[in-house]
């Protein structure tokens, strides 16, 4: 018999007065009119403040049309008389919404309108004026700032039905007990808060309701029922609440995600503008704004409302938080990039605002490097904040929320990830989640909670700053504070003696794909940052020798390198067309940087040590073929910062066996027929390096569910996907320094070439791939099954080195079944080890005695097409002797990453031991600045032959020395006047 | 056909999460595959009420519309 679910349809008392609480919003309005002349003209926005426009032209837009078209932009006018009977009174504008508009008013900005407000307050802005003059803008799009939100995901859609534009009055009383209900309803229904109170609220709001005949409303009616709810709920204190959270007002801002970044310079101006118009409403409202592009971007296309900007910040309302250019993702960059992000975010809030910001503000970035606390502390930022790690780990708690966080070299920072999500409606249950999720309760001081609306912008609404003002009355609620981010950090971490430590990195237990997804951003981000070291270096060598120094190129260049390392952009988890602007600019700055770079007669070796691995150099006449170009294997003994000529010289002898074995001068190597290594002999260290399959491509059914372009589950291995080999292994060179062997792979949609190089000069073994990639929920990973006892793994942090357990003996050690290396990580034993160096790559698994490095995936939310198409890349596997600091593993794969360019210059420092990271012309013009950066976990100093100024990260001087110490992972900067 | 719903229509869907592909155009109906946000969109029938429009305005064709969604299996539930 099937079961019958038995429906209740009476009523409940709840939801009784859930149905009055519908019915009371309808009194909001005590007068509307109808703005009837609007005309709208659709186009599609091509730049940050370009469009395209429809052929239609203006058209007349009545209630009950269809409006805005797909990614696209609409344009609106109209002309209102006020009405007799609206004149001296508190004039609204009424616009219900799903697309994001902001609004003049006789060509003034008045605010904005969206999914989460319909409403703008008119008078303070019209001076009176009974003629008024609307211009709008607005920009509609299928995603909702957040889809927990069911009103604004019930209205998404590129084509909407216009529901008018109205001239409104609004009923205050009506309004105040709206947000009475509100905010007395959440607590009523959320379980969070006492039993026995929200029994209470639910009985004593019936009674409040019952004053009010919803058949015939009265206002008196509705001023008795606020008067009753005041007297009687908000009057109880019988129920007490514990706790103390601070307030803090934020609106999340993705520069691309969804939408292009070029949509986010008015999603930005919305923002702005609706929180500078809360502030004219509400005295005690402050807020608070990431992303120094942001601000430059407003500066840039709506000076207008900079200029507001600039006067809020001044009288301390409008807080710009975050010192780093935009919120990048905090993996992937190298320690320079993150240090520019720094640089050039400050040196905006510097200039423009007279403010140097002290602290980082990253709320949603996947996971933070151990590299990141010195980076920060030498850029005067002393507090971190970033919330996701307690918010969305899918194995452990991480166990702090206030806390100080010990970076890489021991530099520590006041850390805060706040227990809840950064976008929170500020309603009491949210209030109440974050306090009661709260881990620090004793030693940390007050929890963070931030509030507003966000991912794409829009921020606090009206009804969040009316519901907080209500807060204190609620005794069964937390204490509440509203803070601004800066108040709250200074207020709970200085001088707290009672803090925990977090010394390691800050691992986010989710989204491990974005170390792999869009691989071709990886390639690009990987080269620019590279190329941007070259530019400067050359560039300021050619400065001294008397060129021009490309001030405003370089900078050009590195703040669009910066903007497109934003956290949903790099990682790849963003729409396609984010991923064509991305490629394209990036293209673009790799063309501008090889303008800078010039060329010469000479090759020039930017690495301040001497270049002595074997390095392909292009020659068209060459006798080797690598990533489809011509050219030599070569080691090019160029001492370090100087340039010179590499001859070619052919070795006559023999030096390469091929038979069932490949015999070279380091190895005894069986490769199986798909180009994996069955067995690796190290003839010179006389043992074996294989144990199971080596360079072995794997390819694995990639299906994490709903967050596609971002996670990889741990289960991932369980269903292998077969390929074929279309062409075995076979020699395709043998010349004097390299003998390279080829093997096709495919699937039923995809074809694999890899070459395998093994060399006359070099233990390393290199594998290219040329991939035509068209999988479905396929991750592609290299294993590397080695000949090698070992519990941890030793990954490149690109300042730095990690070492990351590779048993599962725990939880922890259990979530990072993915992790994030740079240029190489390395499996040892004390005498010897493999490491791979990569030129691409970031995601990388361990597990016992292998690796696997992650080479491609294949997602399709939110990208249909990602990582679809052509891929080259190149990765070299490098058995060594003793440990990867002795075999200078780190030195190699500089070398590996770093092509050698012509340039015909010297310089006759080469900075000891330490990488020279940056060469470049400070931004004032006044010094070079050098930085230094230790990778090895060594101590020591460097002897000078002269006085130089020690810097901090903002090129602030802080000093001079002759002698520089420094201690393990430590980043120096110094300057030395010109 | 095929060039306008690829270089004209597709970008400006893709602009929004969206996706739709060319499958044929006999017959006065054009074929069509909706992915990516357009799959699960409650209001798509307007957006291609639009799509007949467009192409109607841009080749001055009077086409039917099949629509075929296509919709990742996470989306299912």
């Amino acid at each position: 018999m099937a079961h019958i679910k038995v429906i209740r349809r009476s009523m409940r008392p709840e939801e009784w007065t859930d149905l009055r609480f519908g019915w009371l919003k309808r009194y909001i309005y005590e007068d509307k009119f109808e703005i009837e002349n609007i005309k709208v003209r659709n186009a599609r926005q091509t730049g940050e403040n370009d469009y395209e426009f429809y052929p239609e032209g203006w058209q007349p837009l009545k209630k009950g049309d269809m409006y805005f078209t797909p990614d696209g932009t609409a344009f609106f006018e109209a002309d209102v008389f006020v009405p007799e009977k609206f004149r001296g009174r508190e004039l609204w504008f009424s616009l219900k919404t799903a697309a994001e508009i902001i609004v003049k008013c006789n060509g003034k900005y008045v605010g904005g309108v969206d999914p989460n407000r319909e409403r703008i307050l008119l008078t303070p802005y019209i001076d009176g004026s009974t003629s008024l003059h609307f211009e709008m803008e607005g920009y509609n799009r299928s995603k909702p700032d957040d889809e927990r939100n069911p009103e604004s995901l019930s209205v998404r859609g590129c084509r909407q039905i216009f529901e008018g534009a109205y001239l409104a009055v609004i009923n205050h009383t009506a309004l105040d007990l709206v947000y009475d209900l509100e905010l007395l309803l959440d607590i009523a229904k959320s379980e969070s808060f006492n039993e026995d109170y929200r029994a209470f609220i639910n009985r004593e709001l019936n009674n409040a309701l019952n004053l009010i005949d919803f058949d015939d409303v009265k206002n008196e009616d509705i001023e008795n029922a606020r008067k009753y709810v005041n007297d009687v709920i908000f009057a109880n204190d019988d129920y007490k609440g514990s706790g103390d959270v601070a307030l803090v007002a934020h609106s999340h801002l993705d520069l691309a995600y969804y939408w292009r970044r070029i949509h986010s310079v008015q999603k930005n101006l919305r923002t702005v503008l609706i929180q500078l118009r809360l502030m004219d409403r509400y005295p005690d409202f402050k807020y608070t704004h990431t992303q120094p592009q942001t601000y430059e971007m407003l500066e840039k296309y709506y000076p207008e409302v900079f200029e507001e900007l600039k006067e809020k910040i001044s009288s301390g309302r409008f807080e710009p938080v975050g010192a780093m250019y935009v919120e990048p993702d905090c993996n992937i960059p190298s320690a320079e990039s993150l240090i520019r992000q720094c640089l050039y975010g400050q040196s905006y809030y510097r200039e423009k605002f007279g403010k140097t910001v002290d602290n980082a503000w990253l709320p949603d970035v996947f996971g933070n490097s151990w590299i990141l606390p010195q980076i920060l502390l030498k850029s005067g930022v002393k507090y971190f904040v970033s919330n996701k790690m307690s918010t969305w780990n899918d194995t452990n708690r991480f166990p702090h929320n206030n806390f100080i966080w010990r970076g890489i070299d021991g530099s520590e920072v006041y850390a805060c990830v706040p227990p809840t999500h950064f976008i929170t409606w500020n309603a009491p249950s949210g209030v109440q989640e974050n306090w009661d999720a709260y881990q620090d309760k004793n030693t940390g001081g007050q929890t963070l909670q931030m509030f507003g609306y966000g991912d794409g912008g829009s921020g606090v609404t009206e009804e969040m700053i009316e519901l907080m003002h209500r807060f204190p009355k609620v005794s069964a609620m937390p204490k509440t504070e509203h803070l601004g981010g800066s108040e709250f950090l200074h207020k709970n971490f200085d001088g707290n003696q009672n803090l925990e430590k977090w010394d390691g990195e800050l691992y986010l237990e989710m989204h491990r794909g974005t170390f792999t997804t869009k691989s071709d951003l990886k390639r690009l981000n990987r080269r620019l940052e590279y190329k941007l070291r070259e530019a400067e270096i050359i560039s300021t060598l050619k400065f001294l020798k008397g060129a021009e120094y490309p001030y405003g190129e370089i900078r050009d260049c590195y703040k669009i390198l910066l903007t497109n390392q934003f956290h949903d952009i790099l990682p790849g988890s963003h729409i396609h067309p984010v991923f064509l602007d991305t490629v394209k600019e990036l293209n673009e700055v790799d063309a501008r940087l090889e303008s800078v770079i010039g060329t010469g007669e000479k090759y020039f070796n930017s690495l301040n040590f001497k270049r002595e691995h074997l390095t392909f150099i292009e020659d068209v006449n060459g006798h080797s073929e690598r990533l489809g170009v011509k050219g030599n294997w070569v080691i090019p003994n160029l001492a370090a910062l100087s340039s010179g000529e590499i001859p070619w010289r052919t070795f006559a002898g023999e030096w390469c066996e091929i038979g069932d074995y490949v015999t070279t001068p380091f190895y005894k190597i069986k490769f199986n027929k798909d180009g994996s290594i069955e067995s690796l002999y190290d003839r010179e260290l006389k043992r074996e390096w294989t144990n199971g399959e080596f360079n072995k491509l794997k390819l694995y059914k990639d299906n994490p569910g709903v967050y596609d372009a971002w996670d990889i589950l741990p289960n991932y291995k369980e269903k292998e996907v077969p390929y074929r080999i279309i062409s075995p292994l076979k020699t395709i060179e043998k010349s004097s320094e390299c003998a390279a062997f080829e093997v096709v792979i495919g699937t039923e949609k995809s074809v694999w070439k890899r070459i395998i190089r093994v060399f006359r000069q070099s233990r390393g073994i290199e594998v290219e791939n040329q991939v035509d990639w068209h999988e479905k929920h396929v991750l592609a990973k290299a294993q590397f099954d080695c000949n090698v006892l070992t519990r941890e793994a030793v990954c490149d942090l690109g300042a730095g080195f990690i070492k990351r357990e590779t048993h599962r003996n725990t939880s922890w050690q259990q979530a990072r079944f993915e992790v994030c290396h740079h240029k190489w990580f390395d499996m040892a034993e004390t005498d010897g080890g493999i490491a791979v160096i990569n030129e691409s790559k970031y995601g990388v698994g361990f597990y016992e005695n292998s690796a696997s490095l992650s080479l491609l995936r294949s997602t399709i939310r939110p990208d249909i097409e990602s990582d679809m198409g052509r891929h080259e890349f190149c990765y070299m596997i490098y058995p060594h002797p003793k440990d990867f600091v002795t075999a200078e593993i780190n030195n190699i794969a500089y070398e590996y990453n770093i092509p050698l360019v012509k340039a015909d210059l010297t310089c006759e420092n080469s900075f000891g031991e330490l990488f020279l990271q940056t060469m470049k012309m400070s931004e004032n013009g006044k010094m070079i600045v050098i930085r230094l950066s230790e990778q090895n976990g060594k101590r020591g100093r460097i002897e000078l032959s002269g006085k130089v100024k020690i810097l901090n990260m903002l090129e602030d001087v802080i000093g001079e020395a002759t002698t520089l110490e420094y201690s393990p992972f430590e980043i120096l900067t110094v300057g030395i006047m010109i | 056909m095929e060039n306008y719903v690829k270089n004209i229509l597709a970008p400006k869907l893709q602009g929004d999460g969206g996706w739709i592909d060319f499958v044929s155009f006999e017959f006065g109906v054009l074929t069509v595959v909706f992915q990516g946000e357009c799959s699960k969109c409650l209001i798509l029938d307007r957006c291609i009420d639009w799509i007949k429009g467009e192409i109607k305005r841009d080749l001055g064709i009077d086409c039917e519309i099949k629509a075929v969604r296509k919709k990742p299996f996470f989306w299912d539930t």
